[in-house]
């Protein structure tokens, strides 16, 4: 395939689209400006909080968890992805195959004793940077 | 896989099998001495095996790899850049107490996503090695986590190099949209009957400019540059400065190389407006920098856009040029950013040009090989980076791209001024508060060693060039 004549005809009626999608977006948008009322003053640039006055600071210290749990899932969840491609072709892919399965695990599995051992699974405090960031959730 | 294969991949092998024993150490025994040992130990090794299997090369080990003699210098070269590092960095991290060991695995990590780079002969293993250096990199550089700079230049360097992974693997998409291969060698071969150059190729060949001037720093992407250098710990610094830069363009040398670039075509006048930007803005940019790391984030700029002169150049004294700079560059830059990370990890103190001011008289040694490492990078003769850039004017000229050569010039005077100031400063009477200071001892065995070695290169590359010349002739220039 060569890319001058990439199915010319074949492209138009996405070109149409993407017009027809951006001059709907500027429309509204544009219509909005135009017709729309404006308010000012009172609590208008104020985020709207149940109808009360918005106490404190939006910048509050989440803990970091979060994120470790989503680490340890991609990285033993993933896993499971690559044995399992693995396990279909069991047979085809011979000792070698089983050999670099063996090696793949192993490297996880060296990755898993370093997060033990640094305590990185450890749900307790040892971690928590700051005592009043917990107070503060 | 043969047989064959396994033992030309000794170089890789020695260094990933290096990263998993490094993290098992670290998990059983936290000691800095033991693990920096064990790390300068992996990487010497895969110094050597590059050397043994230099009699097997070439082979194609899998799709993926190449093991050339050009893959195989290169990979020499950053393993020995590797080596370089840890050993600067066992310098500055002695004083420091936190988490120290992991910088190690990670440098480990990243010394091998470059040298698969160097090595990829197909955009699979390009992509992977291009990650496994990156990954890496935004670790090391937010590596003092504790410190705001770091972890803000550890994000931001995050950020950009997804941005430029996108741009390089759509590039590659259209590539092979194109093509229908992968390989590097195959999708640059022109079939009988088929136009040379499609707008899909274009498109997909600018995007993987966009993506490798990316990590070379290259003028309109070079935003990253300044902060990172300054915000990262000095050795990731001094790697990314070297090693990341050095893959990614010896990759980018291999590409082209192969491509055909021909002069007069879009792509090499793209190229050369490239260079010629980063020549000039790198050096002007410079000279308005008050911190010594943002003036050699911009003279680096500068540096990658000398190289990209030996890129349009492309014959066989063009790769020769290309290789000897990039020995000079390594070199010098290492041994600038070592000096540094000594004298921060050390006596603290700021990173302004002002407070290096008499630093020459209270540590001679280091301020001499400071001063011989910033002759060389601005290319002042019996260093290094004057044979370097003699072969990179060598090169364009035979080539007759004078106004690529005039530039080179004139932009190598402009920068010839910030080095002078930082070597003036060096040398200028020192603080009066400092005086009565306590003289700390200088550098410690490991930094002083690697330190004295990179001096001595510098000037024995400089002085009599004729044995690595050689050595890069018949390895690169074949």
């Amino acid at each position: 395939m060569s890319g001058a004549e990439l199915n010319i005809p074949a492209l138009w009626p996405f070109v149409v689209y993407s017009g027809v999608v951006i001059f709907m977006a500027i429309g509204m948008l544009g219509t909005s400006y135009i017709l729309g009322e404006r308010h000012r003053g009172g609590a208008m640039g104020q985020p709207y909080e149940c109808g009360i006055v918005p106490t404190g600071s939006a910048r509050l210290r989440h803990s970091a968890k979060f994120y470790l749990i989503a680490v340890f899932f991609v990285i033993f969840d993933l896993e499971a992805v690559f044995v399992f491609a693995w396990a279909v072709a069991v047979r085809e892919s011979g000792w070698a195959g089983y050999a670099e399965m063996l090696i793949f695990i192993g490297i996880l599995l060296s990755a898993l004793v370093y997060l033990w051992r640094i305590g990185a699974l450890e749900w307790g405090s040892r971690h928590t940077p700051r005592r009043g960031a917990e107070d503060s959730l | 896989m043969v047989r064959g294969d396994f033992f030309i991949l000794l170089p890789l092998i020695i260094t990933g099998g290096a990263a998993v024993a490094v993290m098992l150490l670290i998990s059983f025994r936290r000691s800095h001495l033991a693990t920096a040992t064990v790390t300068l130990v992996a990487l010497g090794a895969a110094v050597i095996s590059v050397i043994c299997v230099a009699a097997a090369a070439p082979r194609q080990a899998s799709a993926l790899l190449i093991l050339d003699s050009y893959a195989l210098f290169y990979m020499g070269l950053i393993f020995a850049a590797g080596c370089a590092v840890t050993m600067i960095a066992y310098d500055y991290f002695e004083r420091q107490t936190d988490h120290r060991e992991e910088f190690y695995l990670l440098l480990l990590l990243a010394t091998l996503g470059s040298a698969v780079l160097v090595s990829s002969n197909h955009f699979a293993s390009l992509f992977l090695g291009l990650e496994i250096l990156s990954v890496s990199l935004y670790a090391l550089i937010a590596f003092h986590r504790e410190r705001l700079p770091s972890v803000e230049a550890g994000v931001r360097y995050l950020i950009l190099a997804a941005a430029s992974s996108a741009f390089l693997l759509f590039g590659m998409a259209l590539i092979y949209l194109e093509r229908g291969d992968m390989t590097f060698f195959r999708s640059t071969q022109i079939a009988s009957g088929v136009p040379a150059w499609s707008p899909l190729l274009l498109a997909g060949t600018a995007l993987l400019i966009v993506g490798i001037g990316f990590k070379l720093a290259l003028v309109p992407f070079h935003m990253w540059t300044p902060d990172i250098y300054e915000g990262a710990p000095p050795p990731a610094t001094a790697f990314i400065a070297s090693v990341s830069k050095g893959a990614a363009f010896v990759l980018l040398l291999r590409y082209v190389t192969l491509f055909g670039l021909h002069s007069g075509s879009v792509q090499s006048a793209a190229i050369a407006a490239i260079a010629v930007a980063s020549m000039f803005f790198g050096n002007l940019l410079a000279l308005r920098e008050e911190k010594v790391r943002r003036v050699l984030a911009y003279s680096s700029i500068a540096h990658m856009g000398y190289l990209l002169v030996a890129i349009l150049a492309a014959g066989p004294l063009a790769a020769v040029a290309a290789g000897y700079y990039l020995v000079a560059y390594f070199t010098s830059i290492i041994g600038s950013f070592g000096i540094i990370s000594v004298r921060e990890g050390r006596e603290g103190g700021g990173d302004a040009v002002s407070d290096y001011r008499g630093y020459a008289w209270r540590h001679p040694w280091l301020g001499g090989a400071f001063t011989a490492m910033l002759l060389s990078l601005a290319g002042i003769p019996i260093t290094a980076g004057f044979v370097g850039k003699f072969y990179l004017l060598a090169a364009g000229l035979e080539s007759s791209l004078r106004l690529l050569v005039v530039v080179l010039v004139a932009s190598s005077a402009i920068g010839l001024f910030y080095y002078l100031r930082i070597i003036i400063t060096l040398y200028g009477p020192p603080e009066a508060e400092r005086q009565g200071a306590a003289i700390t001892p200088a550098v410690s065995l490991a930094g002083g060693v690697a330190l004295t070695a990179l001096t001595f290169l510098l000037i024995w590359f400089g002085a009599y060039p004729a044995p690595l010349l050689r050595l890069i002739q018949a390895m690169v220039g074949g």
